[in-house]
């Protein structure tokens, strides 16, 4: 038996509304039509973005709690533990230095030598430093989202990386946040070269639904071996070339198949990484690409009306 | 209706409740993403299980348009395809439409068995969804999800009707 209530004010007799089952065709098929939109047109973006800039303040309270966790944890952190961190860091910035001056050295002298050689200088791209705010919690993708926007001059496509290797890029701009699609998304793919061999693949994310990254395509008889590093090729003209990507675990060869299931484990912290670095994309920054004349066909072809 | 002597009335909701209530749903969903669970599959949806309620207690002041609302923000928020949760909460809203008079009428842990069915249906129709649109799929703990769900029945139902079962204030409406 339901609780009675103290309401009394009648329900209406004729104000009823449209009946249940129009309202779940009429919203069905709006939510049908969004995602249409979404994914086939992608003309919802202004909507997301408004929602995003009316959702922020909601997301900034929601965020207080684990910021808050973290500011207690570094203030209840032994000195101790602080002070083993920081001598870490300082004998890290003393190899980091010293790198960084053989760096300067080995860039001017790439530079004088692909000079006189006749090549292209190679393609440097300026970053800005970010922070995750959280993984997004939607379980079929890979996405983490950073606090770095429109406003802030996020370019669409950009390159995410920590200090290990590339992370992910950025695949949605919002005003005041970005999207940023890890490698290890199933939708994702990235360009790569063997450092050991030299030989350029393709790394797709998401190998046998684990967080993983597969390079496809290369034959079973390729010369590829547990533990080879991968690395940006720079082909794309969206990565810089010579970031580290991942690293070959397990590679399976099957006489049946022609080609080999390599399995490789991304470098970067794709789970928690907390400060990362937003690349500019290089693809403006590429020459345009050659003009290629279609060959015209001299007689129409059969079935085609001109 | 005549009422059986000793029951209890239940005062009229108050719609600044119902709403601050979603809302705070919302919230308490992003704070578990945001800090504890990150895009855990198994991690029940609080604001799905406030939406039903709601719609099954008050079918007048929280229906569809409202689920669907609240819809397109979660979509939003997760970085998920735009209508995904829209669609399914519409759905959720449909099928507490259906129930809502019969399933009050049990006691609230024979209400926990029923509401089960419907969290299923709603995760179902998002797995199908999104496998439609190509995604990959998470995993089979995302069937405790819609359990995890119908366990919080109780704990919300006893949470939101708390203000309701206060006894009414006579001084309210008398005129003095």
């Amino acid at each position: 038996m339901p609780l009675g209530t103290l309401d009394r004010s009648p329900p209406p007799f004729f104000k009823q509304g449209p009946s249940a089952i129009s309202k779940l065709f009429f919203f069905s098929a709006l939510s049908v039509l969004l995602m249409v939109a979404d994914v086939r047109f992608g003309v919802t973006e202004p909507l997301r973005s408004a929602m995003s800039v009316v959702l922020y303040p909601v997301q900034w309270l929601a965020l207080r709690p684990t910021v808050l966790s973290e500011y207690t944890g570094d203030y209840m952190q032994t000195r101790d533990a602080a002070q083993a961190a920081e001598r870490q860091v300082r004998q890290q910035l003393l190899v980091q230095s010293q790198r960084a001056g053989q760096v300067e050295q080995l860039t001017l002298e790439n530079e004088q030598l692909r000079h006189l050689l006749g090549l292209r200088e190679r393609l440097n791209s300026t970053g800005m430093a970010a922070e995750v705010l959280y993984d997004a919690a939607d379980p079929f993708t890979r996405k983490f989202i950073v606090d770095k926007g429109v406003v802030n001059g996020v370019k669409l496509g950009s390159p995410v990386m920590d200090e290990l290797g590339i992370l992910g890029q950025v695949t949605r701009v919002l005003p005041l946040v970005s999207e940023v699609t890890l490698v290890t998304d199933r939708e994702h793919s990235i360009p790569v070269l063997n450092t050991r061999t030299g030989a350029r693949g393709v790394a797709f994310g998401e190998a046998a639904g684990a967080p993983l990254l597969e390079l496809r395509f290369m034959a079973t008889n390729a010369d590829i071996e547990v533990g080879d590093l991968l690395s940006t090729s720079g082909v794309d003209g969206i990565y810089p070339p010579g970031v580290p990507v991942a690293k070959v675990t397990k590679v399976e060869r099957r006489a049946e198949t022609a080609f080999a299931r390599i399995y490789c484990e991304p470098v970067g912290h794709v789970q928690g990484a907390r400060h990362v670095m937003l690349l500019e994309p290089l693809n403006d920054k590429l020459p345009p690409r050659p003009q290629i004349d279609r060959p015209q066909p001299v007689a129409p072809s059969k079935g085609v009306r001109r | 209706m005549i009422m059986p002597r000793g029951q209890q009335l239940l005062l009229p909701a108050n719609p600044v409740f119902v709403f601050l209530s979603l809302a705070f749903a919302m919230l308490l969903d992003m704070v578990f993403n945001m800090s504890l669970t990150g895009n855990a599959t198994w991690m029940p949806d609080c604001l799905a299980v406030v939406m039903l309620f709601w719609c099954v207690h008050q079918p007048r002041m929280v229906s569809i348009g409202v689920a669907f609302l609240f819809g397109v923000m979660t979509d939003v928020h997760q970085a998920a395809l735009l209508g995904e949760h829209a669609l399914t909460f519409t759905a959720l809203g449909f099928l507490a439409v259906i129930v809502h008079r019969r399933l009050l009428w049990f006691s609230v842990p024979s209400q926990a068995m029923q509401v089960f069915p419907i969290f299923f249906a709603v995760h179902a129709l998002e797995l199908v969804m999104r496998m439609m649109s190509g995604a990959s799929f998470p995993g089979w703990s995302i069937i405790l999800a819609p359990l995890f769900e119908a366990l919080l029945w109780p704990i919300v139902s006893v949470i939101l009707l708390a203000p309701q079962r206060r006894a009414p204030d006579p001084d309210d409406t008398r005129p003095l």
